[in-house]
């Protein structure tokens, strides 16, 4: 834009000549012959006062970027545009001042660059300082180093952490003060990063005022200046000792502790808090012969007899979505493919860490396999000792029957015979007393019996299942081996009058000769019903689908004491004889039918009708 | 063939726009290179099991673990299947607005997730059980369970 020209004539400083770019300045209204005071237009009254002293004191006078809003159009608010002003009297000849000449150069470029220049040194100071404050209240040592890896500038932390004095030559010193184990490391990699033009991050052992060397973490990026040419690098210094230790102390504890769980015979393993598992040790390979990898993450439920793997994960599952302890006795197979029954255990750990599962898988499988011989034995010990003390009383009772006959006849004997030798006569007595004696004896034995199995009891209201699920419980062994099912069906007659006893010493021989005469090549299917007759009279049915056997030709009496339908099956030949006794002597008896091969039905008339 | 089962997280939310895009997307895709499984998403927790032959999975599986969506990418199980177990393959996930996701293909709640097939192991059928707990929490995972009794 040209330069804004006026000439003011006079005192009243009236416009004279006005040349368009002045015009455009002074707006529209302004025309030749007008005084300026009248028609200012664009002129400030501040401007106004300064022509008329210019005028006045005959003395031109230069304004740098003087503001002058433009005149505007419509409602537009007028921009602030800033001229350099030039107010320059003019003379007549060497006369006095006869009017002004007025200049008026657009700057508002210029102006508004300056402006913005100043506002941003002042940005520029406020962030320096900011950047000088935060740099120096950080806990970090800052640094800069250029690319001949000297220093531009440390942060006060260097001098107070290092104890150096702020005369310290910093690129002599900075390297000494690096730990002698360090230091040809640091320098090498801090060499390469320059040579590269990267950052950098290591750690290393500075020596703090105090002698100690303190783990640091050096951490620099470049400053590049044109691409690939890097000229400062700016990084900072973390003080990282206390970390280090920790973790150093950390690794060591886990190492110590994986040691240790590596040294045990026994399977332990850890787990995430998804359940998946992430360590196993390393007698878990030795025991499954099977890698970690194998193994994999739920790899350990392969390990279980396939059985058991549905319920153990299902456990797994519920333990890990309620973080509740997981125990229970599994098989679980070994290399050589053997299972052994374990006990399985994990807890959840939970720490600052999150929570985290161990586990350990204990064998218990000699435990566990003397446990079971030992209760089967002690079941088989207690069923005969039942047995015979049944067996006992029975024959106790039975005995009676012929000593009373043999006293009758003995008595006839004494009554009708004579005796000529005295010395008959005596046996006689003796014989007597003998027979006496045997009375006395099976009396005891009786009351003995008696006495120790409660076979004595009154007779109660008894409720069969219950009875039935008590001898049945004692017969687990027997049962689980034989894989026999057991229906009971106590529904029509569900209560029994009897003797307690003798109702379980009943259903025990009848079960368990069941279970023992199992045909080996089917499981065993056992039916146990109670019914009415006709006649309202109670009926127990047992029947089994076991290997039945030879009936004899007449109805009854089946059982002997000590005869035995299958010798190569162990047994004191009792059982079946004692049931019999048990049935008659309360009144009732005893009926069977039976197949070879395919089973034998035992029905029990309680009471006769 | 193998298979293959992952846990990942989002690495921002997924909108339901997101997620039906995804889906449509990875059916597609899955489709075309005969890849089945199934996809778990929920709250950012993300699961996948695909399966499919060797050489489309490994390549498949670089790009996923690549993808910039989700990160901390774990692989749980890599191995050599017999069968497959799933048809097809779909998405678990709770939409905000479930109704328009109903009739969408492939796309299902989390509770009506079928019991892992009885193609797959025991101890894989426990994996699938675990990384569904894992993204869903308790909540959702009874359902699931009912397989193992099976």
């Amino acid at each position: 834009m040209p330069a804004g020209v006026a000439t003011l004539q006079g005192a009243e400083l009236r416009y004279g000549f006005v040349n368009e770019a002045m015009q455009a300045v002074l707006g529209p209204a302004v025309r030749e012959g007008d005084a300026v005071a009248e028609h200012p237009g664009a002129i400030p009254t501040d401007l106004l006062e300064v022509m008329r002293q210019v005028y006045d004191a005959d003395r031109p006078f230069v304004a740098k970027a003087y503001c002058l809003p433009l005149p505007t159009t419509a409602d537009e608010k007028p921009a602030p545009r800033y001229f350099d002003i030039a107010l320059e009297p003019v003379h007549e000849g060497d006369g006095p001042v006869s009017g002004l000449l007025l200049f008026a150069v657009d700057v508002t470029v210029q102006e508004e660059a300056r402006q913005r220049a100043h506002h941003l040194s002042i940005e520029t100071r406020r962030l320096d300082t900011r950047l000088r404050v935060l740099t120096e209240t950080v806990p970090q040592i800052t640094f800069t180093v250029d690319a001949d890896s000297r220093f531009e500038y440390v942060s006060p932390q260097w001098y107070y952490f290092t104890g150096q004095p702020p005369t310290a030559d910093l690129n002599a010193i900075w390297p000494l003060l690096i730990h002698p184990d360090d230091r040809l490391r640091v320098l090498y990699q801090s060499d390469t990063a320059r040579a590269s033009g990267v950052g950098w991050s290591y750690e290393y052992r500075l020596r703090r005022h105090d002698g100690q060397y303190r783990w640091m973490l050096s951490r620099a990026l470049p400053e590049l200046h044109a691409p690939d040419q890097a000229v400062f690098w700016h990084g900072a210094l973390t003080e990282v000792h206390d970390q280090r230790e920790l973790a150093d102390a950390l690794r060591r504890g886990e190492a110590e502790l994986r040691f240790l769980a590596d040294s045990i015979p026994e399977l332990i393993w850890t787990a995430t808090a998804e359940g998946f598992i992430d360590y196993y040790n390393h007698y878990t390979g030795e025991y499954s012969g099977l890698t970690k990898e194998e193994l994999g993450p739920t790899g350990w439920i392969n390990l279980l007899e396939p059985s058991e793997q549905a319920g153990a994960a299902r456990r797994w599952v519920q333990s890990i979505a309620t973080g509740l302890p997981y125990e229970g006795l599994f098989r679980m197979r070994r290399h050589d493919g053997r299972y052994r029954w374990h006990i399985i255990r994990a807890r959840q750990l939970t720490d600052e860490r999150g929570p985290r599962w161990f586990g350990t898988c204990t064998d218990v499988d000699d435990q566990y396999r003397l446990r079971e011989v030992l209760q089967t034995q002690y079941d088989e010990l207690a069923r005969t000792n039942r047995d015979l003390d049944t067996f006992v009383y029975t024959a106790s009772h039975d005995l009676k029957q012929p000593v009373l006959n043999l006293r009758g006849l003995f008595d006839e004997l004494r009554r009708s015979a004579s005796f000529d030798d005295p010395e008959e006569g005596e046996i006689v007595g003796m014989l007597d007393e003998a027979l006496l004696q045997l009375d006395i004896t099976l009396q005891d034995l009786a009351a003995t019996v008696q006495e120790q199995r409660g076979l004595s009891a009154p007779v109660e209201a008894l409720d069969l299942r219950s009875v039935a699920d008590e001898v049945l419980l004692g017969l687990r062994a027997q049962v689980q081996e034989a894989e026999a099912t057991v229906s009971l069906d106590f529904e029509a007659a569900p209560t029994l009058t009897y003797g307690r006893a003798n109702l379980r010493s009943i259903l025990h021989n009848l079960f368990s000769n069941a279970l023992k005469f199992a045909d080996p090549a089917r499981p065993l299917h056992l039916t146990v019903r109670s019914s009415l007759t006709d006649a309202g009279q109670p009926v127990l049915t047992v029947q089994d689908n076991g290997m039945g056997m030879e009936l004899p030709g007449r109805p009854a009496p089946v059982f002997q004491p000590f005869a035995r339908q299958h010798p190569h099956i162990a047994g004191a030949g009792v059982g079946m004889y004692l049931v019999q006794r048990i049935v008659a002597s309360r009144g009732g008896h005893l009926q069977v039918s039976s197949t070879v091969g395919e089973g034998t039905t035992f029905t029990i008339h309680w009471f006769e009708s | 063939m193998i298979h293959i089962v992952y846990m990942s997280r989002a690495v921002r939310p997924l909108s339901d726009q997101d997620l039906q895009e995804l889906l449509m997307q990875c059916r597609r895709d899955n489709a075309a290179h005969n890849v089945t499984g199934v996809l778990f998403y929920s709250h950012g927790n993300i699961a996948q099991l695909i399966e499919g032959e060797k050489e489309v999975l490994e390549p498949l599986f670089e790009t996923i673990s690549r993808d910039g969506r989700h990160s901390n990418v774990i692989k749980l199980v890599d191995k050599p299947i017999t069968v497959r177990s799933f048809s097809d393959w779909s998405m678990a996930f709770h939409p905000l607005e479930p109704s328009g996701f109903e009739a969408l293909q492939g796309f299902l709640l989390p509770h009506h997730l079928p019991p892992p097939p009885s193609s797959l192991s025991i101890a894989d059928s426990l994996l699938v059980d675990l990384v569904k707990l894992a993204v869903f929490g308790a909540e959702e995972v009874p359902a699931g369970l009912g397989a193992l009794d099976a």
